[in-house]
């Protein structure tokens, strides 16, 4: 019998959905659908603010990268004063973006998806989180808290907060790097690297047995997009963005944020708050595609440190050309998490990080500016118009997780398609279900820019849209 | 940011054996779910005794178990939505035998004394929750009069908690109120 299941919510996510899955007479899965219920505001109730204002008040969208909101919210407002960022605080920028994706893929990882990589999909659901880890790979548990601590506390060092820090301002950073910082920041990496390098050994030793998930979850041809520097290197703050189909061939590239809205349209679901961004040239959904770690690796010919250059060889064998499955988004996380711990010792092993000249400083030299950054989640675009007194008349903001939303739709079919059978969830089922998002580490909160908590639920409806089945959790 | 003056501290502790951690909880823009943090504030700014380090924090987060496993003892100080506002509370912890199935933005101290446990082996000989009853909670970055008139009361509880002597190790049990 048809029938229609709801995960409601989603856990382990960085805020809240629900899923409904559609199944046909025979009870297979037919239609899959990843909803975010979720109230886009700040684009609207900053209307009016001074531009300046702009990168803190859109750093509160979220907890996790509001360094990555600081970062591309200052980048178009430098647009807007025509200013040029001095070279020191571009790097204590790049630094500071580096700090947030490692304690941020950190938190996916070690906190998120490593219950279902360390304990098993099909584990007691009771013991599959952070405490079931702690308990049976206390190692890891403490790297991820490792890890995690090293990626705040730089943060703090940097910015005076460990979130919402005020530091990143447009023209610049408000203060140079003091001298001690910098040596507590270098003293810190030694622990970073090992618990990194223990990180990435558990998880090639663990990825064999993930076949199935690796070929269902999200696993199709499809075009990527992410930054990637003048040499072909991996790249998150300053460089511009290229766009690759399933082969590897480049549709787009070297796009600044100026150029972002020509090139990249915003199509809308009935079922979702959350846009649906493509390349317009291939149209929608055809030109949809994907952003984040992967994309980025896929993108990249190298990563531009040492140690992540060995890993990244070895990651791209995994295919003969792009790696498709987002299973391996997880992977590559680490591998990300490995070459941020190696730049920001290049960055910070370089005398010129001390240089006092910090901030750039002009008035309203344009009416439109556009920047770009690499969130931890993907690429990050903000786009402000001001009026002749600076003040935000419009404002429009394209999230790494909302880029993602296609490819989380059809990793949902795709996954409920393969595990689903019958008319009624078992646990592993439906963790399977939710695990192909958690793949995409997907921040629900930042991509409608959303105030407050969101449940999120699978349903299961029959081909008349009555509502068979549906799953909740506390 | 807070606009009354917190009292410190009646008095310096003379000696406490071994490191003292200090977790303070709370939001000072939800009202008296803030009254936590204000008390850290004032516990940093006027330490009762030495070896003392106190953490100020929107949220408790799987992090702090670090912290918490490197104690002798620790306070957490919060604010409480279920008893009479106004009304101080000392509870004695342990480690938590039941966890919670989902871990994201909620975690509460037993449980995060479990956590650390497991992660490192160790969890402070004493471990006490001193709690503020709260009645608003709303966008403020005041505290209510009775959330307000309780602060010193809630300082000589942190105090006295300090002070007070070690218990006997923790092992597996849940959390129970003293």
């Amino acid at each position: 019998m048809a029938q229609t299941i709801t995960i409601d919510p989603v856990t382990r996510l960085e805020g809240h959905g629900r899923i409904t899955l559609k199944t046909n007479d025979q009870g297979e899965v037919s239609e899959a659908y990843f909803s975010v219920t979720q109230v886009r505001g700040f684009e609207k109730f900053c209307e009016g603010r001074p531009y300046y204002e702009m990168p803190a008040l859109m750093a509160r969208i979220c907890g996790i990268c509001p360094v990555s909101h600081l970062i591309a919210s200052a980048k178009a407002c430098e647009a807007i004063m025509s200013v040029e960022v001095p070279p020191t605080a571009a790097k204590l920028r790049r630094a500071l973006n580096l700090a947030q994706t490692i304690q941020s893929h950190a938190l996916s990882f070690f906190y998120l998806a490593s219950p279902d990589l360390l304990l098993g999909m099909d584990a007691d659901p009771a013991e599959r989180n952070i405490f079931g880890v702690a308990k049976a790979h206390p190692e890891l548990g403490r790297a991820g808290v490792g890890l995690r601590r090293f990626g705040q506390h730089m943060i703090e060092l940097l910015g005076r907060k460990r979130i919402h820090p005020g530091w990143v301002v447009p023209g610049g950073v408000t203060q140079p790097l003091e001298q001690a910082k910098r040596e507590e920041i270098l003293a810190l990496l030694p622990e970073a690297y090992a618990n990194i390098k223990m990180a990435l050994t558990a998880y090639k030793r663990i990825a064999g047995r993930f076949q199935d998930e690796v070929d269902s979850f999200a696993n199709f041809p499809g075009p990527f997009m992410g930054m990637v520097s003048e040499s072909g290197g991996l790249a998150f703050t300053d460089a511009g963005l290229r766009m690759i189909d399933a082969e590897g061939l480049v549709l787009v590239d070297n796009l600044e944020a100026a150029g972002f809205d020509d090139c990249i349209g915003e199509a809308v679901e009935p079922y979702s708050y959350m846009k649906f961004p493509y390349l317009k040239s291939l149209g929608y959904p055809r030109g949809a595609y994907r952003v984040g770690p992967l994309a980025r690796l896929n993108i990249a010919s190298h990563a531009g440190s040492p140690l992540a250059d060995i890993e990244m060889n070895e990651f791209k064998k995994l295919a003969n050309g792009p790696v498709l499955g987002s299973f391996h988004y997880h992977h590559a996380r680490l591998i990300e998490i490995l070459h941020g711990i190696e730049a920001i010792e290049q960055l910070f092993s370089d005398n010129s990080i001390l240089d006092k000249h910090v901030r750039a400083r002009a008035g309203v030299n344009r009416q439109e500016g556009a920047g770009i950054a690499e969130a931890p989640r993907g690429t990050l675009m903000h786009h402000y118009k001001v009026n002749d007194n600076g003040q935000i008349t419009w404002a429009n903001l394209v999230i790494a997780t909302g880029q993602n939303n296609n490819a989380m739709n059809k990793g949902v079919l795709q996954t409920a398609q393969r595990f689903v059978k019958g008319d009624k969830l078992s646990a592993g089922m439906l963790n399977r279900v939710e695990a192909v998002i958690r793949t995409f580490d997907p921040c629900l909160s930042c991509s409608t820019h959303a105030y407050g908590e969101m449940p999120l639920a699978i349903e299961l409806l029959a081909p008349d849209g009555t509502r068979l089945d549906l799953v909740q959790r506390p | 940011m807070a606009t009354q003056p917190i009292p410190p501290l009646s008095s310096h502790l003379p000696h406490l054996p071994g490191h003292a951690l200090v977790l303070a909880c709370g939001n000072t823009l939800r009202g008296d779910d803030g009254v936590g943090w204000r008390i850290g504030c004032a516990v940093e700014q006027r330490p009762p005794c030495d070896g003392l380090t106190v953490v100020l924090t929107q949220q408790l987060l799987p992090e702090h178990a670090e912290a918490i496993s490197t104690a002798d003892i620790v306070v957490f100080v919060d604010c409480s939505a279920v008893t009479a506002a106004g009304t101080v509370s000392t509870i004695d912890l342990r480690p938590a035998v039941s966890l919670p199935r989902i871990l994201t933005h909620h975690l509460d101290p037993a449980a995060l004394l479990r956590l650390a446990l497991d992660l490192y082996s160790r969890t402070p000989a004493r471990a006490v929750a001193v709690t503020v009853g709260g009645e608003s909670f709303a966008l403020t970055d005041q505290l209510s009069k009775a959330v307000r008139s309780a602060v010193p009361k809630a300082l000589e509880a942190v105090r006295a908690a300090l002070a007070a002597e070690t218990l006997a190790p923790v092992t597996h049990a849940s959390t129970h109120a003293s």
